[in-house]
């Protein structure tokens, strides 16, 4: 008796969410608001301390900057400068502001946010070091009036200009209220100039905005963008295909082979574009083993990076040389990378003096195993595909290798540490690279040049790069040190991995830029009853 | 029976601090610390230009984590016992918000999966114990048994696939427990919304406990069925469900509420894989971006509210233990 | 009858529970099948291998499986499969791939005649896999419950016979064990020493012997007041043969249940762990990080996630069903 009771009842619990759902228990969706996903929920909207990708995106509609990259030229126009002088010897910046500009509060944009916004940029105990480094140079920054600003470097930058311009404006009014600015309200409520306005944010479920309908610019035509956090990747696909969400990036096999069918067709249109980015297997020089330029060179060898383009990304992405972006201009496109060639590497490593003299199958050298490990972050296929099969072909070859997944935070502390042998590792980069804290030898120890590279040629010509003005010379120099870096092989660079982005086809005027999609110019077409899943 | 519950109330403090010393111990060893980490990015992708090791020293030193351990520790404690459990390394924000965030969502989640996983297999478990090697017996083991070898994270995977994903069927949300904008709905409105969402992951992280707890029901069902009180009341002539019920499964369920205390962490701990699948942002989701972001104070906080509420339930238990076994004494023999 | 029974001597006990183990013939069949798969699991090597089992070659006989020879250092071995030069004579395993062997130009292959079971995303072959992925996934599940059950059993008991003060101090020991969340600690303890074979197996082992020690306890406090154990111990028996001989076997059905139970949730956590990134090293295959991997090729590629997932659902239906005989087996009150 009982037992048919709670039969009842379960079937009851399972068939009510389905009947009620379907007679009132839904939502409908507003089409003129694009819902997208993060997929991370992000530390802090606070736009000087955000290091993270999640926070930028989101902070990239709410806050602006002085100038704004130009979706076509790529060049720096006005945004909430209304223009700029660069003092001949490139020491000084001065900046006249955007009149009329209010703030998503109503208060009017003026030159003391802006003197605001780098004083607590630089200071000390603000939790935003990664921003504060690159003002290491910047001397002073001044006043002049209400809607002046000047900026005073110690020495020349190329990047100077690119540094302060781009830095989001936070507000002074806002967060100068005598509270502690790290753990201040307003870095999960932000305000901003920009064309949308912070709505609500639900910790790790999404973070909603609005138009801002007194924006000093030409309106958009999408009244609201809506981010939920979404961290699995199949998921955030899965979401896309049910149509709970406008727009998502997809990785190539979803691109090439999952997204055929009309279901997916008719409902979406497929975008791609190319950020810069580069990944590498990075080896570390320090060690015993990669000290060697023909080991590196011999490494590099055995990596069949155009097979692994072909048939695991299916050919969405480009094999690259140097660390530069392969479609900017600094990028020295005539290096072609070392072809795959197994027997000419285990020659290498014959001629570095690597021989299997024990006959246990593994070369060794005065004493040492050829045997280390390779780290890689947990959570990406492709990595873990890499090294799979880089630890199959070296095997083939008489080399050890061990696969290390560490979660992000380990690896970066091994990374740091320069306690590793090797390393697959992605990076993204803004389109003017500066190689120097990647490269250059100051680095080796303290900085980002996790690999030891040191080459004196090198070192000199990145710092003659930082202070040359003229873009064709500079590429010139930078030409010349993608040679130096190619010949000493610190790394096998692997792809440039274009973005792969799906957007509802109720969206029109949908234009693929070199650097992404510009949602602020699209246009909504019709559409019918959209649910809120 | 009070002096049994102050007791208990007592013993919990040194389990406590046990559990304390434990968390911050293991918390602090591993390696990879939130400043290193604060200067990247959360995905694959790593910002070049902006890592220097000035920066995670800057940020070691503003977080205190230049410190000694034991100064970082009694702070720690010192706070707990003021209930401020500090600000999360990542966000700034107060823990003691974002696990009150947190919690409500996972206890609803974990409460209403122990209950229908205690529906569904006490009667099951009691009939077959009742009738041993019938037909629901061997049915209800198979089937149970071949739920319970499913990786949950696999049949979650499935049933998006199958049910909520736009190539199969489309009938069931995926993500989070209630749509955006469903508190305009009428109350019923948002709780069958919220119903809606719940099927799938409520359905995952049950079918694997029916067959535990189950077995573990006819186990002790069976145990207690042939002791000598039973023969008694049978030789009574009372109606033999009357036996079974009252006398039966009574007594074979007190085995069952030594498992119900030990069931929450088990859960709180279970639910992570399928509230990361599912865009629960609830303890478990909690629990483990904070370890992957080396969030300590959150980390610690999961810990020890954790802890609390798994004490909580295990002193209920002992005591309705006392309660429905009188053979049980407490105190000195 | 029920006398005797419950005061075992160990031969004829053992005796009698195989004979009780025996009637039940799906148990039976478990039983093999579990051997079958540990056998699989120890020969691994010699079952799937893109090296011969057994070769000749330039007059030299050689088992490449075991050790590659110095001769064949640097041969093509697919070079010589499909051409070999006169008196050259290999016995290939009965899955011609490796585990790690990868082929691009078979990506995602559905099931065929090369690839009985189909390949994975990089063109490894998923038979390959399985075979060696046995070794992972059962090695971890035995090892770990033997690591719980341990101490559980250890610890149970003495809290439970002893009572009063090493009572209070045990429980509070697995009180303080108990009130971790335990797959939360798991994680953060493999984060601090790494995902290695050896550490999972600890790890769950260490984390998860508290419901065993618990159950061990709760039985213990029962059974202390049942007479039987009462007379052994009024008759001066000593303590340890008290515990060990007349409640240890009276208390070990429960920890039966519970520790063939643990084997599947050990390879469970196992799997869990690898969906997570936590699991054992990429180069070594595991049914979990099979599936994890299978995941992001759902809708392209059903054998990958079947044939694993079948794996996994048949080693824990099989370690089920014989746990579940064996306590049928040992369960006095179910003799006849």
């Amino acid at each position: 008796m009982n037992r048919l009771a709670y039969f009842i009842a379960t079937a009851l619990f399972l068939t009510v969410p389905i009947f009620t759902a379907s007679c009132g228990g839904t939502v409908t969706r507003d089409p003129n608001v694009l819902a997208t996903t993060l997929p991370a929920n992000p530390p802090t909207l606070n736009p000087i301390m955000a290091a993270d990708e999640t926070s930028s995106e989101v902070d990239g509609y709410i806050y602006e900057s002085l100038l704004k990259l130009n979706n076509r030229t790529l060049e720096r126009e006005p945004q909430l400068a209304k223009d700029y002088d660069v003092s001949p010897d490139h020491l000084i910046y001065t900046f006249r502001l955007r009149r009329g500009v209010r703030w998503h509060d109503g208060t009017p944009f003026t030159a003391d946010d802006v003197v605001y916004t780098f004083e607590q940029i630089r200071n000390p105990k603000v939790d935003a070091a990664n921003l504060r480094n690159y003002f290491k140079d910047v001397k002073r920054i001044e006043k002049v009036d209400d809607f002046t600003v000047k900026f005073v470097y110690a020495r020349p930058y190329f990047k100077a200009l690119e540094i302060i311009s781009g830095a989001p404006i936070i507000s002074k009014h806002a967060f100068d209220n005598g509270e502690d600015f790290n753990s201040h309200p307003v870095g999960l409520r932000p305000v901003g100039t920009g064309p949308y306005r912070f709505v609500e944010w639900k910790t790790g479920r999404h973070i909603i905005l609005s138009r801002n309908d007194d924006y000093w610019g030409p309106k958009p035509a999408i009244t609201g963008i809506s981010f939920k956090i979404v961290p699995d990747g199949t998921v955030r696909f899965e979401l896309l295909k049910k149509g709970a969400i406008d727009m998502d990036s997809m990785r190539a096999i979803q691109w090439v082979r999952q997204t055929q069918g009309t279901s997916f067709t008719d409902n979406f249109t497929k975008h791609k574009y190319f950020v810069p980015n580069y990944s590498y297997i990075g080896w570390n020089m320090r060690g015993p083993y990669f000290n060697d330029v023909r080991v590196r060179r011999a490494m590099t060898m055995l990596v069949n990076r155009d097979a692994i383009l072909r048939e695991i990304l299916l050919g969405e992405g480009e094999v690259v040389a140097t660390s530069f972006y392969k479609f900017g201009d600094q990028c020295d496109r005539s290096i072609e990378p070392l072809p795959y060639d197994p027997v000419k590497a285990r020659r290498l490593l014959e001629d570095a003096g690597w021989a299997d003299t024990d006959g246990d199958g593994i070369l060794d050298k005065d004493g040492l195993k050829f045997s280390f490990t390779l780290i890689i972050a947990a959570g990406s296929p492709l990595q873990r595909s890499m090294a799979l099969m880089l630890h199959e072909d070296l095997a083939k070859a008489g080399i050890e290798m061990e696969i290390r997944q560490l979660e992000w935070a380990t690896m970066i502390k091994l990374l740091f540490e320069r306690k590793f042998d090797a390393a697959i590792m992605a990076w993204a980069m803004p389109l003017q690279q500066d190689p120097y804290q990647v490269w250059h030898s100051s680095q080796v120890d303290e900085g980002s040049n996790f690999l030891g590279f040191a080459d004196a040629r090198a070192d000199r010509l990145m710092e003659d790069a930082r202070q040359e003005f003229n873009k064709s010379k500079r590429n010139k120099l930078y030409r010349e040190f993608q040679q130096i870096v190619h010949e000493e092989q610190p790394c096998t660079f692997l792809f440039q991995m274009p973005s792969l982005v799906a957007v509802a086809k109720r969206f029109e005027h949908v234009i693929d830029y070199r650097l992404g999609l510009d949602v602020l110019e699209w246009k909504i077409g019709p559409w019918p009853k959209l649910i809120e899943w | 029976m009070f002096t049994y519950i102050a007791k208990r109330l007592l013993l919990m403090i040194p389990t406590i601090l046990g559990i304390a010393v434990i968390t911050f111990a293991v918390v602090h060893l591993a390696p990879g610390d939130p400043a290193s980490l604060k200067a990247q990015s959360a995905s694959e992708a790593l910002s070049s230009d902006r890592m220097t090791r000035e920066i995670v020293e800057g940020t070691r030193a503003l977080y205190g984590l230049d410190k000694p351990l034991h100064v970082q520790f009694a702070v720690w404690l010192k706070r707990i016992v003021t209930l401020d459990f500090g600000t999360s390394y990542r966000d700034h924000r107060p823990v003691i918000d974002k696990i009150g965030d947190a919690l409500p969502i996972t206890l609803t989640l974990n409460i209403l999966t122990i209950l229908i996983i205690y529906i569904v297999s006490i009667p099951v478990g009691a009939y077959t114990a009742l009738k041993p090697k019938g037909f629901v017996d061997r049915a209800s083991a198979i089937l149970f048994m071949a739920l319970y070898s499913l990786p949950s994270f696999w049949v979650a995977m499935m049933l998006i696939a199958l049910l909520c994903s736009g190539d199969y069927l489309n009938w069931f949300p995926i993500v989070g427990f209630v749509s955006d904008g469903a508190s305009i709905l009428p109350w019923y409105g948002w709780v069958s919304n919220v119903a809606w969402h719940l099927v799938i992951p409520i359905a995952c992280l049950t079918y694997g406990g029916f067959a535990f707890l189950s077995r573990f029901t006819r186990a002790s069902m069976l145990e207690v069925i042939r002791q000598d009180y039973i023969r008694t009341a049978r030789a009574k002539g009372l109606p033999e469900w009357r036996v079974a019920v009252r006398h039966g499964l009574r007594n074979a369920l007190i085995p069952l509420l030594t498992l119900m205390g030990t069931l929450l962490p088990a859960l709180l701990g279970g639910s992570v894989i399928i509230e990361q699948i599912f865009s629960i942002p609830g303890m478990g989701r909690l629990g483990f971006e904070s370890v992957l972001a080396r969030d300590y104070p959150v980390i610690m906080a999961i810990a020890t509210i954790s802890a609390a509420l798994t004490l909580v339930s295990i002193l209920i238990t002992d005591i309705m233990y006392a309660v429905v076994d009188p053979r049980i004494t407490f105190g000195k023999r | 009858m029920e006398r005797g029974s419950l005061n075992p001597s160990s031969q004829k006990y053992s005796a009698l529970i195989w004979r009780q183990f025996k009637k039940s013939r799906l148990a039976v069949i478990c039983l093999v099948f579990v051997a079958i798969l540990a056998a699989v699991a120890v020969a691994a090597p010699f079952i799937a291998n893109d090296r011969p089992v057994l070769m000749r070659y330039n007059g030299s006989w050689s088992m490449p499986v075991l050790k590659m020879p110095v001769a064949l250092r640097g041969v093509d071995l697919y070079e010589l499969m499909s051409n070999p030069p006169a008196g050259t004579w290999m016995l290939m395993p009965p899955i011609k791939y490796s585990p790690g062997s990868y082929d691009l130009s078979s990506v995602l292959a559905a099931p065929s005649l090369q690839h009985p079971f189909g390949t994975d995303g990089d063109g490894r072959d998923v038979a390959a896999q399985l075979v060696w992925g046995s070794r992972v996934s059962l090695s971890v599940g035995v090892v770990a419950v033997g690591i719980a059950v341990a101490i559980g059993v250890l610890l149970g008991l003495i809290a439970g016979f002893y009572g009063g003060w090493i009572d209070i101090a045990v429980s509070r020991f697995i009180e303080v064990m108990i009130c971790f969340p335990t797959f939360f600690l798991i994680l953060a303890v493999l984060a601090f020493v790494g995902p290695s074979i050896y550490n999972i197996m600890i790890v769950i082992g260490v984390t998860g012997w508290t419901g065993v020690a618990r159950l061990v306890r709760g039985e213990c406090l029962k059974l202390r007041r049942r007479e039987f154990v009462m007379a052994a111990a009024a008759s001066g028996a000593r303590d340890r043969r008290v515990m060990l001989r007349h409640i240890l076997p009276n208390s070990m059905a429960p920890v039966l249940v519970s520790a063939s139970f643990g084997i599947a949730g050990a390879i469970l956590v196992e799997a869990s762990l690898s969906f997570l990134g936590f699991g054992v090293p990429p180069s070594q295959p595991s049914w979990g990080s099979m599936l994890s991997q299978a995941q992001q090729f759902m809708d392209i590629a059903w054998w990958l996630t079947l044939i694993p997932g079948s794996a996994i659902f048949f080693t824990i239906t099989a370690y089920n069903l014989v746990g579940e005989a064996l306590r049928d087996a040992i369960d006095p009150n179910l003799r006849t």
